[in-house]
């Protein structure tokens, strides 16, 4: 059987040419020209729908300033959280506060022994001591502790602490090998389906991530660590691992 | 591409100037996808905002293996944005104008239709000059390949050539980053 010509498939994915009699009788008969034809007609016209992207406007610098404080409140906090090497350095960073504020996109321009100090500290904090008590700079208004569901080991466990500055602290242990990743969501205990993806946990116990900004914390009260494919879909996969619910 | 893998390796490794990289380059597909998932500017921008900083938190979980940093940030707007509508309906205050929003007087455009639209157009973007030039001619100048022959002095066997392997990249790109692939098209209440 003659396959039609990967040209003539272009030409009439474009509409330049139409299928004559022949081809129209191979098409009905052969599923994987039909295939090929068919995504050639979406791509054409994806891209001829495109026109109007070809030069986007770059979104306001103000909003990326708001992503470099979000993440330099987060990468500062982490430092500034982190058991303390030694009463030295801790004296040194209370003493300058205005070093500590800054963003950690500046961190290059910081000497190396400051920076070493950084790395260190942030080290320290990825070990991470799950009882230690909060800072001055960040209290705990909600928390949970996280219990594995009926299909998980029993080993696994986590617990989630809600901070006044807007971020949740998430640990957990034990979870189950994943060929994907582990996400955390706040649910609706009500209607379940109505959920808030918090982010996706990292390869290490503890984590901070922010809690989007003006999420009802009273409707979502149930924290869920799901096991997610890496099949770009971005809905919950439905394979809850840890839940548990907020208190204050 | 090479440049695309290099941002990638450079997020994984924790590198902070390259969410900045990342930024210039596809912040303004995401807040487009944003804005039309979303039809307000501010939240479009809230959105765009969220979806960089959870980049950057969940970069440990990008995998240059499936998909461009393109591809993945917008699967992570999209997602932002979707959730931000679903909260948007909760409110009764705002029932109305997210109705409002959601069927506009034209035809609604799926969220993964959006993402189709920016990743094809991101890629011919991409193309070799005259491959992308061939295929601007055909898909917004709307020429036959005689047509296009005729303008840009190719002959007509190069212009052909050009489009086909043009539109094989497209295609290429498409089936790895587009919406529509590797998504199981199931709804929130896969979580129950
Ligand atoms: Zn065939």
């Amino acid at each position: 059987m003659q396959h039609l010509d990967p040209d003539r498939l272009v030409l009439l994915a474009l509409s330049e040419e139409q299928q004559d009699t022949g081809e129209s009788d191979h098409l009905a008969q052969c599923a994987g020209c039909r295939h090929d034809l068919s995504a050639l007609r979406e791509v054409a016209d994806l891209g001829a729908e495109g026109g109007d992207l070809r030069d986007l406007p770059n979104p306001p610098e103000h909003v990326w300033q708001a992503i470099e404080e979000s993440i330099s409140a987060s990468a500062a906090r982490t430092a500034e959280t982190a058991p303390v090497i030694d009463l030295a350095h801790r004296r040194d960073r209370r003493d300058r506060p205005a070093r500590q504020r800054r963003p950690r996109w500046l961190a290059p321009v910081l000497s190396a022994a400051a920076a070493a100090v950084v790395a260190v500290a942030g080290t320290l904090a990825i070990t991470g001591l799950l009882d230690r008590p909060p800072t001055e700079t960040e209290t705990v208004t909600a928390q949970a502790t996280l219990a594995p569901l009926p299909t998980v080991p029993a080993s696994a466990s986590g617990s989630v602490e809600v901070l006044s500055d807007g971020f949740m602290r998430i640990d957990v242990r034990n979870l189950p090998l994943t060929t994907g990743f582990h996400e955390v969501w706040l649910l609706d205990p009500d209607n379940p389906t109505r959920m808030v993806s918090i982010g996706n946990l990292p390869n290490r116990s503890t984590v901070e991530l922010p809690v989007p900004t003006g999420t009802d914390m009273n409707r979502y009260s149930l924290v869920d660590i799901s096991d997610e494919p890496h099949d770009g879909d971005s809905t919950h996969s439905g394979s809850s691992l840890l839940r548990g619910t907020l208190t204050s | 591409m090479s440049s695309d893998d290099e941002l990638a390796e450079r997020l994984r490794n924790g590198d902070e100037k390259a969410l900045r990289t990342a930024y210039d380059r596809h912040g303004a597909a995401v807040l487009y996808l944003a804005q039309r998932l979303l039809g307000n500017r501010a939240d479009a921008e809230d959105v765009t905002q969220l979806t960089f900083v959870a980049a950057w938190t969940g970069r440990d979980t990008f995998d240059p293996g499936r998909g461009t940093v393109l591809g993945w940030l917008l699967g992570i707007a999209r997602r932002k944005a979707v959730d931000r509508l679903r909260s948007a309906q909760r409110d009764v205050r705002t029932t109305e104008t997210v109705r409002a929003q959601l069927t506009p007087a034209d035809e609604p455009e799926s969220p993964e239709r959006v993402v189709d639209r920016l990743v094809v157009a991101d890629e011919l973007g991409r193309l070799p000059d005259e491959q992308r030039r061939t295929l601007e001619l055909a898909f917004f100048d709307d020429l036959t390949h005689p047509q296009i022959a005729a303008v840009t002095g190719l002959p007509l066997g190069t212009v052909k050539s050009h489009i086909r392997r043009g539109m094989a990249n497209l295609r290429r790109r498409w089936e790895v980053d587009g919406a529509a692939f590797g998504s199981r098209q199931a709804g929130p209440t896969r979580a129950l």
